[in-house]
């Protein structure tokens, strides 16, 4: 992995070098490893490293405000960071000013935080060795594998030429399987964890395998409203659309966020709590902001009132709030984003869910889900790798996926249950989520497929 | 960077690959958004590379790491063995690629303006009117104007012989708006929503999109829609407009015609297809009018080049023809699995960082007889929808439902009221049979999708579908 004092060099280095009135260099560094593979064998691999210089700069034009811009490079060296200065410079200049804007801020504290060596050296002689276990036990049930291994290093420096000098380090794995049934169903597991030690490679295995087993000949379902037990991911895929448009301020004060009018009310299930906190134990995140500002744990919805937004300087000051620090990479088209969403754990375990349930629906995943519109969060959906019906409580066998059309404010206000065992879960689109399952009731679908 | 890439590819072959092959990339990028009359985004990145492939014991190893140069070369060469040194003990058969592919050349995306010769005062000039033109209503929360301009250079060698020099171009710009009232938000853009439209031209592309001549009706639009009737759930006659129609082809057609999806790769995060190869020349895909052709030599589109990175020539097949399903997405790992002697051509990676899969090119609805007003004229009840707001389709690419910015109700072969949030769904073969009816050339135009997502970990691919307004009889539409 690149070393921290190069970062630091060349950050003060561009710092010294720009004509700018005000200077911030932000450098990432990238250091991933993956293998994908199927019934073949490993398919693909990459042992792959990136640096990511971005300078922005910024002239004052008085009266008129701020000229600013941005340019990257992919290099540490001088010759190439000497000309992303020179674009940036050029583009500031004959920029329009903006009005308002506050000067950068100063040195500032910020936790520290490590990457994980045993992650950043996990090499592809691990990842061959759970890729033939994955094989063999997926040809024992004669369900064909589809997965991935990868493991990621992050390091970033963020520099500024009021005086801020700001590093965090983040590490990542994640082991994912799909198994499936010739000409039957599927089934998925997923275990995604900051350091690669975590990951439990036996435990996907058997839950991938073990749910294709189960779902070998789904059986038709009519579209309609179920109680559902949503499993981690299931919340992970619609949770996210109120992380990518909801909970942040710019959306609140362009009025297109479901928390408009609805700030401290009590809007979801009084069992649900929900924070952004890049400091949880089970997936630590960068310690800051994009622009170097600590980023703060923010109680997003507390027992089912609504208590965001998250904010960055300048929307903290547009509607008078605290800063937060989840600002992205200025400048930007994109307001502040709450990327760290941790559901608080409750008292049901799965299993207790299913048995308090009469008729409904157990889902692994949905995929594909995507926003209709954001001031209720109306989404859509398919259900993916395991869905089961369950009657009297208990799974009665396996169903064909079907397609859910629902708001999430909604759905989040018929929470009627909380899991007590938060994962680390993703979806189709960025971003990843800490949570546990979640019981729904009278979810609705609105179509459904023959397979 | 050419000699660096054949260094590589002669270190990886020494090192024990039985094939190898380089690309060396460099990217100049200009992004800049005007938001609310603010310059939210003004970047200039630049970024140059190397990704090399190695071939060893039946397994791919890949290694990239940015920046040029001899040592960097070799570096690269041995890591990319050693991965696929480590790996090919879990291989259950070796990796054969089909035809051998010993091209030498050079492909230059044609041009009249090179977009990074016009000075950034004409480029804010053109953003400023573009906002100034979107102003003009209280209800109105976004205004956002972008120009977006990009030139990538590949120089790629393969152990096979292959030495290709391309240099890319493509530039992209549009407008939208936003209005809040009456407690929902309505978005309108023009050309398109994805930022606007791209092609793999010059500036000029640019210049002819006249952006700020369409500002005020976008403006109008999305304040309208905020009172509109929402669109009426059933079973209605549609009419889709190119720019939502390219979308539908994108994901109905394109992505479940990638062999290594129908093969089961890609089913860990993308997905699967039900168009698998048993179906390949009787299954009827659509009805007869329906013909879809892959093209990456078509002028202007965002895949159209000179080779792909398999070293493999660039050409033109249909997919769909007279509504039968014709071919395949291939490349050189797959292509003899549906009994191709060689690849199609369509693999590709997003630049130096990514080892290349199988990516949709530019694929086309082929323009039918009629005018638009023709076939608005001729539908006596029905709903027009128009401009992509939201898509979503299962994991075989069957069930999908998608949603358009503005829709219009047809009465009588006239359009009618404005109506809100047209949401429709149906499953992919039956979609495509009900169509009886495709606008003339005159109505066609390429459509550039910027930001197609594929592969795990994910990469982003640019390409293009053509297509001109068609009507589809009998589609569900979903009260949402």
């Amino acid at each position: 992995m690149h070393d921290a004092e190069p970062f630091e060099a060349a950050a003060l280095r561009i710092i010294e070098a720009s004509p700018a009135d005000e200077t911030e260099v932000t450098i990432d560094g990238t250091l991933d490893n993956f293998v994908r593979f199927s019934d073949r064998g490993p398919t693909q691999s990459a042992d792959r490293d990136r640096v990511e210089v971005a300078i922005r700069v910024r002239f004052d034009a008085g009266a008129d405000g701020i000229r600013e811009a941005k340019a990257t490079c992919g290099t540490l060296e001088a010759e190439g960071t000497r000309r992303a200065l020179e674009r940036a410079v050029a583009l500031a200049r004959i920029s329009p000013a903006t009005p308002g804007l506050m000067p950068l801020e100063g040195a500032v504290e910020v936790r520290a935080t490590s990457m994980d060596p045993e992650t950043t050296g996990h090499g592809f002689e691990d990842k061959a060795r759970w890729v033939k276990s994955a094989l063999a036990a997926c040809s024992e049930k004669g369900v064909r594998p589809a997965g991935l291994i990868q493991t990621t290093g992050l390091r970033r420096h963020l520099a500024n030429s009021a005086g801020r000098r700001v590093t965090g380090e983040a590490s990542r794995s994640a082991y994912a399987l799909t198994a499936s049934v010739p000409g039957g169903g599927s089934g998925w597991g997923e275990s995604i964890a900051n350091r690669v030690e975590a990951l439990d490679p036996e435990r996907v295995v058997a839950r991938a395998v073990g749910k294709a087993d189960r779902n070998r000949q789904p059986q038709a379902i009519d579209p309609g409203e179920y109680t559902v037990v949503l499993e981690p991911a299931a919340v992970s895929s619609m949770l996210l659309f109120a992380s990518y448009y909801g909970f942040g301020a710019r959306e609140v004060d362009e009025k297109s966020s479901f928390l408009c009018g609805r700030m401290g009310e009590r809007v979801f299930s009084p069992s649900l709590t929900v924070l952004d906190d890049t400091h949880n134990d089970l997936y630590p995140g960068l310690p800051f902001d994009g622009e170097g500002n600590p980023k703060q744990t923010v109680v997003l919805v507390d027992r089912g009132q609504l208590t965001g937004p998250v904010t960055d300087r300048s929307y903290a000051r547009k509607l008078g709030l605290p800063c937060t620090g989840h600002a992205v990479p200025q400048p930007s088209g994109s307001g502040p984003v709450a990327s760290n969403l941790v559901v608080s754990a409750g008292q049901s375990s799965v299993e207790e869910m299913v048995a308090g349930v009469e008729r409904g629906l157990l889902i692994t995943q949905f995929h594909y889900t995507n926003m209709i519109e954001p001031r209720e969060l109306t989404l859509t959906g398919m259900t993916r790798n395991g869905t089961f019906l369950i009657e009297n409580g208990e799974v009665a066998g396996s169903v064909k996926n079907l397609r859910f059309t629902d708001t999430l404010v909604n759905a989040l206000s018929r929470v009627g249950a909380i899991g007590t065992t938060p994962e680390v879960v993703g979806a189709l689109f960025d971003g990843e989520v800490v949570t546990p399952a979640v019981r729904v009731d009278g979810f609705r679908f609105t179509s459904a497929t023959d397979f | 960077m050419m000699d660096h890439a054949k260094r590589a590819v002669e270190a990886a072959q020494k090192a024990g690959a039985t094939f190898a092959d380089a690309r060396a990339n460099r990217t100049v990028r200009e992004e800049l958004l005007l938001r609310n009359g603010e310059l939210a985004e003004a970047d200039a990145p630049e970024e140059i590379g190397m990704g090399v492939r190695a071939l060893v014991d039946g397994a791919w190893g890949f290694a990239a790491s940015p920046g040029s140069g001899a040592a960097l070369a070799d570096e690269l060469a041995a890591r990319a063995v050693k991965a696929a040194r480590a790996l090919g003990s879990a291989r259950s058969s070796a990796t054969k690629l089909a035809g051998r592919e010993e091209h030498r050349g050079e492909f230059r995306t044609e041009r009249e303006i090179d977009p990074f010769t016009v000075p950034l005062s004409d480029k804010l000039d053109l953003l400023q009117r573009c906002d100034e033109s979107m102003k003009g209503a209280d209800e109105t929360v976004v205004r956002e104007a972008t120009i977006s301009s990009r030139r990538e250079e590949q120089w790629q060698v393969s152990s096979e012989g292959a030495e290709l020099y391309q240099d890319l171009l493509r530039v992209g710009a549009g407008i939208s708006t936003s209005a809040a009232a009456n407690g929902v938000v309505e978005r309108r853009s023009w050309p398109a929503s994805f930022g606007g439209n791209y092609k793999s031209l010059g500036y000029e592309y640019v210049d002819s999109l006249d952006l700020p001549s369409h500002g005020a009706r976008m403006r109008d639009e999305s304040v309208a829609l905020c009172s509109a009737d929402p669109c009426p759930a059933g079973e209605h006659d549609m009419i889709l407009m190119g720019n939502q129609l390219m979308l539908q082809i994108h994901e109905s057609v394109g992505h479940p015609n990638e062999l290594d999806r129908v093969h089961g790769e890609e089913v860990d995060l993308a997905g699967a297809s039900f168009a698998t190869p048993e179906k390949l020349g009787s299954f009827q895909y659509g009805s007869e009018i329906v013909n879809l052709v892959a093209d990456s030599t078509v002028p202007g589109g965002l895949d159209t080049r000179g080779w792909d990175d398999d070293c493999v020539p660039s050409g033109r097949w249909h997919v769909v023809k007279d509504g039968v399903f014709s071919g395949y997405h291939t490349n050189r790992e797959w292509a003899g699995e549906v009994g191709d002697g060689a690849s199609r051509g369509t693999n590709r990676a997003e630049g130096w960082f990514n080892p290349p899969i199988i990516r949709i090119t530019n694929l086309s609805l082929m323009p039918g007889t009629w005018g638009l007003d023709e076939l608005i004229a001729d539908t006596e009840r029905g709903i027009l929808c128009d401009t992509v707001k939201m898509w979503s389709i299962d994991q075989r690419r069957l069930n999908f439902q998608f949603t358009t910015e503005i829709g219009w109700e047809i009465v009588d072969g006239k359009l009618g009221r404005m109506l809100r949030k047209p949401t429709y769904q149906g499953s992919t073969p039956e979609f495509w049979r009900s169509c009886d009816a495709i606008c003339n050339e005159d109505h066609w135009e390429l459509w550039g999708v910027p930001n197609c997502g594929k592969g795990n970990p994910m990469q982003v691919a640019e390409m293009s579908h053509g297509a001109a307004p068609a009507r589809f009889r009998g589609v569900t539409f979903v009260g949402s």
